[in-house]
């Protein structure tokens, strides 16, 4: 009985890692950098955020508005990728430089900016729920990366973020094979030590 | 490889079959975490803090009185290191071990976190700040002249502040350090009628004579000391100075000597005399008024007094002749080796020895000494004052004398007798136990402030951080207290201990005239302080009363058989240190004891007393009784048995409390004298018949003929052998071959293959091999690098238990073996820190089944820390023992609440069943590259410095790329003093040893 339990379970395994493998592919596919003409970003309430797409956050940020329509840099926000190893989030300064003066054309963006408001007025700064982290032991220095690839690289990891209403996870950066796969085909140092330390 | 080949299993395949069957278990919990990590952002940006790289303050040092500049490495707005400023003229970017701990003072669990004022029912409240201002105020106005203050000897706008507030009130300062050089301070006066401490060039000396002083680890300006020292004595171009210790114990001065004599306690004035009086006698030279002198000297003849210290006539006229000659020389004193009733008599010869020799405004040099406490007499008075109900109220500041002052002195008794006590104390030491108000200063790294250690020099403080409890700058103590209080303490109106302090800064601004003084400002606080020429020496004349110098014997209270020594530690001071993990588990340089307090006892006096190591011992003196486990070593006198201080708190949090014995419960109280006298007890011992494992990292002390610490004698050096040339000469010429024939044959074929994998792949192409090289002619093995291992790197302390069972983590270590000191050979000590070889052909690497050790194609001796599973395969086959296995979740128990702030971000924290080990930095490289990389250039040499070479007072570690031929490592290693530790098994390390150069041993 246990045996049979155990092949099952090992059978179910094997199926969902395949689902699992075809999904990451596709999502691949679909991350291919888009031709990046004007990308008006279509009219979302904040109720459609648990049918979207990757983790529910505090406020319904939308990247496909800021990157995506209005064409902000990645690092207007992101602020220090090209100098170190972390990317930065904006601070809720950042934030306020422009929504001190915008409020939001629709009822779901006044009520989310409204939000980032009260939070800057608060001194409450927002707990955003994070999409991409690596394991502890991995160290990934997003400079250099920027510096060699370009800043507009950013979506050969995380895929075409100015068109997603709320940030999923396209390629699974966990994973080692992710990262080698790339080093590989541009034959660049693959040894551990470059990263666990 | 063959046989594993020909059963179709070869590593990789077993593994890829574990790997399937090990994938369920990992699918089925990696999806099932749920895990969800939070982003926070800032409210506003801060301009000097970016994420991921670590900002630097400058600031000051506050564990010893030398005032050392740090830079403190802020990551996110924690500080997470201290290093050396550069710019610092005391330490010049080094950094001792007690120094780099201060951040556990910072982090310390123990710590007082807010104001708490006692009860009815004995115990301690939280109360806000408002109340514990008021209470203050009401009660030191109320005290007024009945008001004392007991502070320590640093000196800076606080001290002033602090002077002029307790003035203010008709109360007085005493300033208490349990060190205080209070006998050289008398000497001074005495011989050259100049009231303050002298600094001591020992970089220009070239023959260094210590009377008892350990310069080396806790006398005056330790790491100042020590890089002067290694200037000089370490070994270059043919030259070194020589070093002679005379003093009963041999301290880690002493084992750094070239030659050590275990004089009689309490002879060294009359061997000092006896010295000057054979210069004055051989030598012309000595300045005019010395002859005022040749009276008083002809008293100590070497024949005369040459049987009391325990030395022969001949020997005492040739190392003064040794010593006149070489010049200039330096004679040092007042140290714990001499500190017996006598010392300001010691002091007084050696500044006479000085002084005939022609030392006196070249290495000893008068103007710019450490600023002194008020000495024990004053103390002494403050105690009796308060015995006698004559003090209202006390105000403990930066110093822990309920601790610190042997109890005979009755401090504690006299201290309760005072109706209202307040202590600024940041952890509840035994001083602030007895307090009936407790308001927590903040830490030197969260407060403004500054330090003046010597004239020429001002070191700054500023708030690196957001304090981590609610404590406060005891400047702001003060000032709110006035606010509050009004009337005498009225004319305090600084809104702000940050603002007194800049207003007064103002001043010295305009007096070193700053013409911008917003930009001066900015750049003095950049650079730490400010920093002016050492003023030009003081001309120095003999007092009249330096005639009356005398070399009597001093007493020792009570009748045992053995004159007792309590001496402070370089790891734990005074007992300072003892509250910081990093400083317990680093090893005492001498005994590479940890955790414990121990007795030093001689081989032949423990046979004569039939104990051995671990039995525990009850030490009895007239004034008490302590009880250790024994320690045998050979550098103590038979008839002297040493203590360390630092052990036996009755308080100052879990790390401390109850661990040892205190070492001053064997003291008497110092009575009139000026100082406490550190060796002035006689001891008698018993055995208790109970036994204790010492926590000792060391195993093997004597090196077994393994090569392992190299020296050579100087002559060998100068003829530029190498350490095995040197050795078949200095042994007669035994030839001693190493790679036999058939030996050679059989590593030829492995080294080919080894080369020719190393060419593949990932190992194609150039790439740099990072080296080290280490002169053990600089190595003073004070343990600065271990302790910075341990703060770079995450490494976790395992406590007493764990030594014991041989689990220490630390990824270097300093290994000490003794040569000779058996069959009336000298006692001859080395040092060699030890870390991963990062060997060339690692024999860990080709038996770790899953990969985890290997080599990177830069050189390293790479530990995949995700990829081990804990066989310690690899430990086993490293015949280094340097690799280190983390068999509990040590990082869990080592940083507690808030001790885990002080984490390097850079480095993994290593999980429990992983195998560890030195990385050789590996993050600092990656760091460096990363930068060259952004700044589109190559490395260049320097620009990767491991945590080791970084705080390497001696300047004896070298890092860097052994492929550049222009390196300094490259060049270093090509010395003919370098050797490889156990180069005949041909792992090829990436490290290069220096060998110890030593003076030959003379009669």
């Amino acid at each position: 009985m246990r045996k049979l339990v155990f092949v099952l379970g090992g059978a179910l395994i094997l199926v969902l890692a395949a689902v699992a493998l075809s999904r990451d592919a596709q999502a691949s596919r679909q991350a291919a950098p888009a031709a990046n003409d004007s990308l008006l970003a279509p009219v979302l309430s904040a109720s459609d955020t648990g049918r979207l797409k990757g983790p529910t956050q505090p406020i319904f940020f939308r990247h496909d508005i800021h990157a995506g329509q209005f064409k902000i840099n990645c690092q207007y926000c992101h602020y220090s990728v090209s100098v170190s190893s972390e990317p930065g989030i904006p601070s809720m300064a950042t934030c306020m430089n422009c929504h001190l003066v915008i409020g939001g054309t629709d009822s779901t963006a006044q009520r989310e900016i409204k939000k980032v408001r009260d939070a800057s007025n608060n001194k409450q700064p927002v707990e955003w729920v994070r999409v991409h982290y690596l394991a502890r032991h991995a160290h990934f220095p997003h400079m250099r990366h920027v510096k060699v690839m370009g800043p507009n690289a950013c979506g050969t990891c995380h895929g075409d973020v100015a068109r997603m209403p709320q940030v999923f996870q396209v390629n699974n950066v966990r994973n080692m094979g992710f990262c080698i796969n790339c080093h590989l085909e541009r034959g660049v140092s693959r040894d551990c030590s470059v990263c666990h330390y | 490889m063959d046989d594993i080949e020909t059963q179709g299993m070869d590593r990789r395949r077993f593994l890829t079959v574990l790997g399937v069957t090990g994938a369920g278990t990992a699918a089925l919990s990696g999806c099932s975490t749920g895990r969800v990590e939070k982003l926070i952002p800032y409210l506003v940006q801060s301009e000097d803090q970016v994420p991921g790289i670590a900002t630097i303050y400058a600031s000051t040092c506050t564990e010893c009185a030398a005032g050392c500049g740090v830079h403190v490495r802020t990551r996110e707005g924690r500080a997470v290191k201290l290093e050396g400023n550069p710019a610092h003229p005391v330490n010049q970017g080094r950094l001792c071990a007690r120094g780099q701990a201060g951040l556990q003072a910072l982090y310390n669990p123990g710590r007082v976190r807010s104001p708490r004022a006692r009860q009815a029912d004995g115990t301690f409240k939280d109360i806000t700040w408002d109340e514990a201002i008021a209470t203050l105020a009401s009660k030191a106005a109320e005290a007024g002249g009945k008001l004392a203050v007991i502070s320590g000897a640093g000196a800076g706008t606080f001290s002033t502040l602090l002077a002029d507030w307790t003035g203010a009130l008709g109360g007085r300062v005493v300033r208490y350090e349990p060190f205080d050089h209070e006998p050289v301070r008398a000497a001074n006066r005495q011989v050259f009628g100049l009231d303050s401490l002298p600094t001591y060039d020992f970089a220009r000396a070239r023959y260094i004579l210590s009377f008892g002083a350990d310069f080396l680890e806790t006398w005056l300006t330790p790491i100042e000391q020590q890089r002067g020292f290694a200037e000089s004595h370490g070994y270059r171009g043919g030259e070194m100075a020589k070093h002679v210790y005379l003093a009963p114990r041999m301290s880690l001065t002493g084992m750094n000597a070239d030659e050590w004599h275990a004089i009689a306690p309490g002879t060294e004035a009359p061997l000092a005399l006896a010295m000057a009086q054979v210069i004055m006698a051989e030598r012309s030279g000595a300045p005019e008024d010395a002859n005022a002198l040749r009276g008083v000297l002809s008293g100590y003849d070497p024949e005369k007094v040459a049987n009391e210290i325990g030395l022969t006539a001949e020997q005492i006229r040739r190392l003064a002749r040794e010593f006149a000659s070489a010049q200039p020389g330096l004679a040092v004193a007042g140290g714990i080796g001499s500190q017996h009733r006598g010392a300001a008599e010691v002091c007084a010869a050696v500044n006479i020895l000085n002084y005939v020799a022609g030392n006196v405004g070249v290495t000893v040099r008068f103007g710019a000494g450490l600023p002194t406490a008020d000495g024990y007499a004053a103390m002494a008075a403050l105690i009796r004052q308060m015995a006698a109900g004559e003090i209202a109220a006390v105000l403990v500041h930066d110093a822990n004398p309920a601790y610190a002052l042997p109890r005979s002195a009755g401090f504690a008794e006299a201290f309760a007798k005072v109706p209202f006590k307040v202590s600024t104390a940041t952890m509840l030491d035994e001083t602030a136990a007895l307090a009936d108000l407790l308001v927590p200063q903040s830490h030197a790294l969260e407060r403004w402030d500054d330090l003046h250690p010597r004239e020429g020099v001002r070191g700054l403080m500023q708030p690196v951080m957001e304090p981590v409890y609610g404590t406060w700058a005891a400047g702001d103590i003060l000032l709110k207290t006035a606010q509050q209080a009004g009337g005498a303490l009225a004319r305090f109106a600084a809104p702000s201990w940050e603002s007194h302090l800049k207003a007064a800064w103002q001043e010295i601004g305009r007096a070193a005239g700053a013409k911008d003084l917003q930009m001066w400002w900015v750049e003095t606080l950049a650079a730490g302080g400010l920093y002016a020429e050492a003023p030009a020496p003081m001309p120095v004349r003999l007092a009249a009363t330096a005639s009356q110098v005398a070399g009597a014997k001093p007493e020792f209270d009570g009748d045992g058989a053995f004159v007792f020594s309590a001496y402070p530690t370089s790891m734990l001071f005074d007992g300072r240190g003892t509250n910081k993990p990093w400083l317990l588990e680093n090893p005492d340089p001498v005994t590479k004891i940890t955790w414990q307090s121990w007795i030093e006892v001689h081989p032949d006096t423990a046979a004569d007393l039939d104990v051995r190591e671990g039995e525990i011992l009850r030490v009895v003196s007239p004034h008490g009784a302590i009880e250790a486990p024994v320690y045998v070593y050979p550098g103590v006198r038979r008839d002297l048995l040493a203590a360390p201080m630092g052990y036996g708190h009755t308080q100052y949090g879990d790390y401390a409390t109850g661990r040892g014995a205190n070492a001053l419960d064997l003291l008497g109280a110092p009575g009139e004298a000026a100082f406490v006298p550190y060796l002035s007890t006689r001891v008698s011992v018993e055995k208790t018949r109970r036994y204790q494992k010492v926590a000792k990292t060391e195993g093997r002390n004597r090196q077994l003929g393994r090569g392992i610490a190299e020296a050579m004698g100087l002559p060998a050096a100068r003829k530029g052998l190498t350490p095995e040339a040197a050795h078949h000469e200095e042994a007669g010429g035994a030839a001693h071959e190493i790679n036999t024939e058939r030996e050679l044959k059989a590593i030829a074929g492995f080294a080919e293959e080894q080369h020719e994998a190393a060419t593949k792949g990932n190992y194609l192409g150039e790439h740099p091999q990072w080296g080290m090289a280490i002169d053990l002619s600089r190595c003073t093995g004070c343990s600065a690098c271990v302790t910075a291992c341990y703060a770079e790197n995450n490494i976790p302390w395992v406590g007493e238990a764990d030594v014991l069972r041989g689990r220490e983590m630390s990824w270097m270590r300093i290994e000490r073996y003794y040569e000779g000191g058996q069959d009336g050979e000298p006692l001859e000590v080395r040092f060699v820190p030890m870390l991963c070889q990062h060997c060339g052909n690692a024999p860990c690497e080709p038996v770790c089944p899953v990969y985890a050790a290997y080599h990177t194609p830069d050189g390293l001796n790479g530990q995949v820390y995700n990829r081990c599973v804990g066989t310690r395969y690899c430990s086993n086959n490293c015949p280094y023992k340097v690799r280190y296995f983390n068999w509990y979740a040590y990082s869990k128990r080592a940083f507690p609440e808030p001790l885990n702030l002080q984490l390097n971000p850079d480095v993994t924290v290593r999980a429990r069943g992983v195998m560890e080990k030195c990385t050789f930095c590996v993050q600092r490289i990656r760091g460096a590259q990363n930068l060259a990389k952004l700044e589109d250039r190559p490395l260049r040499d320097g620009d990767v410095v491991t945590a080791c070479a970084q705080a390497c007072p001696s300047g004896a570690i070298v890092f860097g790329d052994r492929m550049d031929p222009e390196s300094r490592v490259t060049r270093a290693a090509a010395d003919h003093r370098g050797y490889h530790v156990l180069e005949d098994i041909n792992v090829r390390p990436a490290i290069t040893y220096l060998a110890k150069v030593r003076h030959p041993v003379e009669a």
